[in-house]
């Protein structure tokens, strides 16, 4: 059979990494900025900085959008570097065991954000 | 002058080798001025008449002696010798098959760059004398048609490397995008379908060799950029 493209895919993918990479560019200076004029950086210091809805929501979105955006890299590392003759079964598997990987990342995100009351 | 040479000839049954070859240009013309594919002819005059490589126009315009010149992808025509680190090491242009020498197989290229469908698709019935576009629209086309399809920077990209069969490619893209960019075309949408894939354009991760690479000057990547652009439009 001939080799088959045009999947009309590509161009989401990149666009979520580029808007994944906008967000945690604008979230890391704020958050910086938080942590630098926190009053105190010990354990309770830390946790009060978490406190606020806001700022658990924004930190819950950076960790999305580090996932996302390491996860789609990933997935070109692996177009980029794996095709042999039997590369998707091995491509597909590797984009679902990461996926289930990153989501168990995110789920346990939102539990110790959401710890902090 | 020393120079290694890439040698492979598959008649012989033998592997590809390294020749090592002295040249000696001061004492029979001057040096000054005298590029690679000066020393490649000479080679081949004096010292060694088996050596195959392509060349025609010997100045910059046909891109037929694209070659790998101490690891850097150069028409040889217009490449100094001078500053040149010894022994200058030419190889065939990489990923591509060799056919013999430094005479590569360009036909991967080539079907590249007829998948982008290098021509103008107008299906308005024709003009009296032709087709007419403002100076704007013409300047939309500078730093595109000057391609030559010498190959040097598609056969630099690492992202060729990895999948030569399904991206196409910065020279492909960057005459896919000239057509795509005319103002005289119709079938922009067809073509923005086509390049919508994750090998054929977004194997590029903007590494830039071709940048780099481009005897010319152009900018490929620029261009895969703009077409990106079209797109994220085109959808939004």
């Amino acid at each position: 059979m001939r080799m088959v493209g045009g999947a009309r895919r590509g161009l989401d993918m990149w666009l979520a990494q580029r808007a994944s990479a906008v967000y945690m560019a604008l979230f890391l200076p704020v958050f910086l900025f938080c942590v630098l004029t926190a009053p105190s950086l010990d354990y309770t210091g830390w946790r009060a900085l978490f406190l606020p809805l806001g700022i658990k929501v924004a930190a819950l979105l950076f960790v999305v959008a580090l996932l996302l955006h390491a996860w789609i890299g990933l997935r070109e590392i692996f177009i980029d570097y794996l095709h042999c003759a039997r590369c998707t079964m091995l491509r597909l598997s590797l984009y679902f065991a990461v996926a289930v990987l990153y989501l168990a990342c995110l789920v346990w995100a939102v539990d110790i954000l959401w710890s902090v009351r | 002058m020393k120079f290694r040479i890439y040698r492979y000839d598959p008649e012989s049954g033998n592997k590809p080798t390294m020749r090592d070859y002295e040249l000696d240009f001061e004492s029979t013309q001057p040096r000054q001025g005298k590029k690679v594919l000066d020393a490649l002819i000479a080679i081949k005059d004096t010292l060694d008449e088996s050596l195959s490589f392509r060349r025609s126009c010997r100045e910059g315009v046909c891109g037929s002696d694209g070659v790998n010149v101490n690891g850097t992808n150069v028409l040889a025509c217009i490449t100094p010798l001078e500053g040149l680190k010894q022994p200058i090491e030419i190889r065939p242009l990489p990923r591509l098959g060799v056919i013999r020498d430094l005479i590569v197989d360009m036909e991967q290229f080539y079907q590249h760059y007829r998948a982008v469908k290098p021509y103008l698709i107008n299906l308005d019935p024709e003009p009296e004398n032709e087709r007419l576009q403002s100076p704007e629209d013409r300047a939309e086309l500078d730093g595109l048609w000057e391609c030559i399809l010498c190959g040097c920077c598609t056969t630099s990209c690492p992202s060729f490397w990895w999948n030569p069969d399904k991206f196409l490619g910065p020279a492909a893209l960057l005459q896919g995008y000239r057509f795509i960019a005319d103002s005289r075309d119709q079938a922009t949408n067809e073509r923005l379908d086509f390049l919508e894939d994750p090998y054929r354009l977004f194997r590029c991760h903007g590494i830039m060799n071709c940048v780099e690479v481009c005897p010319k000057g152009l900018n490929p990547t620029q261009a895969v950029g703009k077409i990106k652009a079209l797109l994220v439009k085109r959808a939004l």
